[in-house]
């Protein structure tokens, strides 16, 4: 069951995506360009080769930016087509596209999953440069910069699991070291369709958030047409990342035609099976292999083994802390409350300055009685946002567990002195009395007080004093 | 052999006197020939008083100071390429094409950038913005194309070697025209970084020469691998001026030539009879000749067309007016790009353009360019049966001889009738050359030889032969 599938489940929401990630390289796909485009000048990052001057030819595709393709397909589980594929040019005239096509191959690889979401095919193309249309400047240090397109199949069923999808997916490109880091962000083509209506494409979505931005208003947008009796027709709509809607960009009557050709000027390339396999030999556990070693090895529920693998950093994290704790403490606290510290933060484990240290001191308080699951959470909480020493916050808190039974016989019978009624009540047999002196306790003592000790010996106070 | 006795020549007396003498050649007949679009005649001295040092020193490189034209669709830096087209008329090449950086490398002193068909779009020299080429041999005549400036910059002695580019015989036409030796190398042996595009699944730079060892010279400095063209691929390491030269009268008895029936089919009959007169000599030097079958010749027109139209409209459209060359504007984007291109381009560039946007799109694809793409495979086997018993395939360059200037302009199919003999080479990616053998009614004829792709030495070995045949030294 997908987030919040349920709420969706009488449109038949089908949503599929077409994402966008700048491969990590130092040169650009076809020359010899440094492909960092957003610390230098404008226009700095530029030859012939990229630029498009006449008779100016491309380079081989660039042997890092395909190694890490191949990395992003077998980690999700993808095979490579046995065919040698061909870059093809993809013809549309546009100012930051100096040769007015776009070099774009052939899937590459295909077949795979992500999240329990199939991953049809991936493919490797060009960045264009960046034009802004009101001053009507470019800037051609983008162009030539290397993407790997990953086209999911429709089979996401809620906007929040859209969200989730694409946070996980990066974090784990970003894990895996093939995408550039300072970009941070993605770009995306919405496919959505509900019940009744035809699939609609949205444009160049630039964020995790404006996707599910988008997602949110179309669902609206589509709802309301199709209650008024209208259709929807297939088209292609534009998001507009300032107002957060989505804008007719034009009807599937009129569709684009790129005119796809072969490229002439490169020849078609052919991926090895040895080459697949050493890079297969040196990639990271992928999330499915990880998902059934962590259900089997520790003994973890599918809940808390989903939520610690779609952050990779969280599950090594996770790993380290099993090593001096008990696994399933260790899954619990990582997978819940440290999980959702991060989120609220919006902080991945590789982001924030927890580790696995952390997790095991925390855990090690707990299991010697010396503090409260209570205060264990706000232990995490703290510990994400200083990074400071387990073992110091527990004194700058004062979260050591009062287990003095001298201590705590004196705050009971001050709490006993306070609330008479109370007493009085559980004499005449209320239980519930008995939980109300222990809340007392609990608050006089900001939640330190040892339960099971602090219960008994209010038992026996009350006891005494009937 | 003239070529070679000239570099010795230059190596005793003096190149400058040599460059001088070919500037003021162009200075008093250029004008009406027009077969320079820019000179660079200040660069030229330049750089012959360098090789003039280096040849004191010994140390000079294998091109030692030889005058060079190239055509101007071929990067020279800080030089203007225009390719003949008003697109580019102000456009100054930022970077030296491969070709141009080996050329500089082994001293070949480069003159001028020629006059040329606009973007390589025509057979007969004459579609250029900067006005048509004249053929040196009668000026009234066209001296071919597209690279009809490398051609009869040469003819008329303006230079000592050029570089063209062939398409679909863009070299062999003009060399014939003007008769001169062309050389079109198998597809991927010389590097296309630099030459701008026509079709590019086609073409490559190429040699023009005075004779078979002027072509093998350029050859062996301009071939081989080049990782800014990934088509290229590894030359043979024989030297290709020692093969011409360690060749004698006796290698001609161990050549198997062929030819093909359909090579001489609508030709001229006087170019037919010297063609074929030219056969039966080299028999009685004691080659073997056997007539062959080209059964798919035939569609060799059409489909060079389809892919050449296709290629070319893809390649053409970087011309937008945005980032260099000829702007026009307009209120948007596509306003201002086509407003450019109308302005700008010459009828048969737009025709082009215009053809390879419809037969690539999506609805047309499968009818038009996919096929031709399976049909060249055809022709491709048609050779290679060939080539697999035969060393050579011998024939005409051109079907009739030069036309008078403005003839067949305003008939494109006529134009593209021409190129029927000279195309195949292309499709099939193999080497091909043409050479002068002999006149009629005052003008030259050419003879066309084909050798397998990368079967360089064997074509040049053939040149020779037809070379002694034609009693040259």
């Amino acid at each position: 069951m997908q987030l919040h599938e349920d709420k969706y489940k009488d449109l038949n929401l089908k949503i599929g995506l077409e994402i966008h990630v700048q491969l990590k390289t130092d040169q650009k796909i076809f020359c010899e360009c440094s492909s960092d485009y957003i610390n230098s000048p404008p226009n700095n990052n530029i030859c012939p080769i990229c630029t498009s001057q006449p008779g100016s030819k491309p380079m081989g595709v660039n042997e890092r930016a395909l190694e890490n393709l191949l990395k992003i397909g077998l980690f999700l589980g993808c095979k490579a087509y046995e065919k040698p594929f061909y870059v093809q040019r993809k013809h549309y005239f546009y100012p930051d596209l100096p040769s007015n096509y776009q070099r774009t191959s052939q899937p590459i690889l295909g077949n795979g999953s992500f999240m329990g979401v199939g991953i049809w095919e991936i493919h490797i193309e060009e960045d264009p440069g960046r034009y802004e249309l009101r001053e009507g400047k470019v800037d051609l240090n983008r162009c030539g910069v290397p993407l790997a397109e990953i086209v999911t199949a429709p089979e996401i069923k809620s906007p929040e699991y859209a969200r989730e999808f694409l946070r996980d997916l990066l974090l784990s490109l970003e894990y895996l070291g093939v995408i550039r880091g300072e970009s941070g962000s993605i770009r995306a083509d919405v496919n959505i369709s509900i019940m009744g209506g035809n699939r609609i494409e949205i444009k160049n979505v630039n964020s995790v958030r404006g996707v599910y931005k988008a997602l949110k208003y179309e669902i609206v947008r589509q709802k309301a047409v199709l209650q008024r009796g209208g259709t929807i027709s297939m088209e292609t709509r534009h998001f507009d990342e300032a107002s957060m809607i989505t804008k007719t960009l034009r009807k599937k009557e009129t569709v684009a035609d790129y005119r796809y050709i072969p490229d002439p000027d490169l020849v078609p390339i052919f991926i090895s099976s040895d080459r697949l396999n050493e890079i297969e030999s040196v990639l990271p556990e992928s999330p499915h292999n990880k998902k059934k070693r962590f259900m089997e090895e520790y003994s973890l529920g599918e809940e808390i083994t989903d939520a610690l693998i779609s952050d990779l950093y969280l599950a090594d994290l996770f790993e380290e802390v099993t090593s001096k704790s008990n696994p399933l403490e260790a899954g619990k606290w990582c997978a819940t409350e440290l999980k959702r510290r991060l989120n609220e933060k919006n902080l991945s484990v590789s982001t924030s300055k927890i580790n696995a240290k952390h997790i095991s001191d925390m855990i090690g308080f707990i299991e010697r009685g010396e503090l409260s699951v209570k205060n264990a959470k706000w232990i995490i909480e703290d510990a994400v946002d200083t990074g400071k020493d387990i073992t110091l916050l527990m004194k700058e808190k004062n979260f050591y567990q009062i287990n003095s039974e001298d201590t705590l016989i004196k705050i009971i019978e001050k709490v006993i002195q306070d609330n008479p009624k109370a007493v009085s009540d559980f004499n005449s047999g209320n239980q519930n009395a008995l939980h109300f002196l222990f809340g007392k306790v609990v608050n006089e003592t900001e939640g330190r007080a040892e339960p099971s000790k602090t219960i008994k010996l209010i038992r026996e106070k009350l006891c005494v004093v009937s | 052999m003239f070529t070679k006795d000239l570099i010795d020549n230059l190596l005793s007396t003096s190149i400058e006197e040599n460059l001088h003498k070919k500037s003021e050649e162009i200075k008093k007949r250029d004008k009406e020939i027009n077969s320079f679009i820019t000179l660079g005649i200040e660069e030229a001295e330049k750089a012959s008083k360098e090789i003039e040092n280096k040849i004191k020193g010994n140390t000079q490189g294998k091109l030692s100071g030889l005058v060079i034209s190239i055509k101007d669709n071929i990067a020279v830096s800080n030089l203007r390429m225009t390719c003949g087209s008003k697109v580019l008329e102000n456009y100054v090449a930022p970077y030296d094409a491969t070709v141009t950086n080996r050329i500089k490398k082994q001293d070949g002193i480069i003159i001028g950038k020629c006059n040329m068909d606009e973007f390589a779009c025509g057979s007969d020299g004459t579609s250029s913005y900067f006005g048509p080429t004249k053929n040196p041999r009668n000026i009234e005549y066209v001296p071919g194309g597209s690279s009809s400036g490398s051609a009869a910059s040469v003819a008329a002695d303006f230079c000592d070697l050029s570089l063209g580019s062939d398409t679909g015989g863009s070299i062999r036409c003009p060399a014939s025209f003007c008769g001169v030796y062309g050389f079109k190398p198998s597809y991927g042996l010389v590097s296309r970084y630099g030459l701008s595009d026509m079709a590019m699944s086609l073409e490559g730079p190429g040699p023009f020469a005075k004779d078979t060892y002027g072509i093998a010279l350029l050859l062996d400095v301009i071939a081989g691998k080049d990782s800014r063209d990934t088509v290229t691929v590894e030359r043979e390491k024989l030297s290709y001026t020692e093969t011409v030269e360690k060749f004698n009268d006796s290698d001609i008895k161990k050549m198997k030539i062929a030819f093909a029936k359909e090579f001489f089919e609508g030709v001229d009959e006087g170019i037919k009879k010297i063609i074929l007169d030219k056969i039966g000599d080299l028999e009685s030097l004691g080659a073997k000749i056997e007539e062959v079958s080209m059964p798919n010749l035939k569609y060799a027109i059409p489909i060079y067309y389809l892919v050449v139209f296709s290629e070319f409209s893809s390649a053409m459209s970087k011309f937008d007016g945005f980032k260099y060359g000829h702007y026009v504007g307009g209120q948007d984007i596509v306003e201002a790009v086509s407003s450019t291109r109308e302005a700008a381009m010459g009828t048969e560039v737009k025709r082009r353009v215009l053809l390879g946007t419809f037969v690539t799109m999506e609805e047309f694809r499968g009818k038009w360019y996919t096929k031709a793409l399976k049909a060249r495979s055809v022709i491709k086997e048609d050779f290679k049966r060939i080539f697999n018993s035969y060393d050579l395939l011998i024939g005409p360059t051109m079907p009739t001889l030069p036309w008078k200037i403005g003839e067949r302009i305003s008939d494109p199919l006529s134009m593209y009738s021409a190129d029927i003999l000279t195309v195949s080479a292309n499709l099939a990616g193999i080497c091909a050359s043409s050479q002068p053998i002999g006149n009629l009614k005052q003008l030259p004829v050419g003879l066309q030889l084909h050798a397998d792709s990368l079967c360089e030495s064997k074509l040049l070995k053939g040149m020779r032969a037809v070379e002694i045949a034609c009693g040259g030294m």
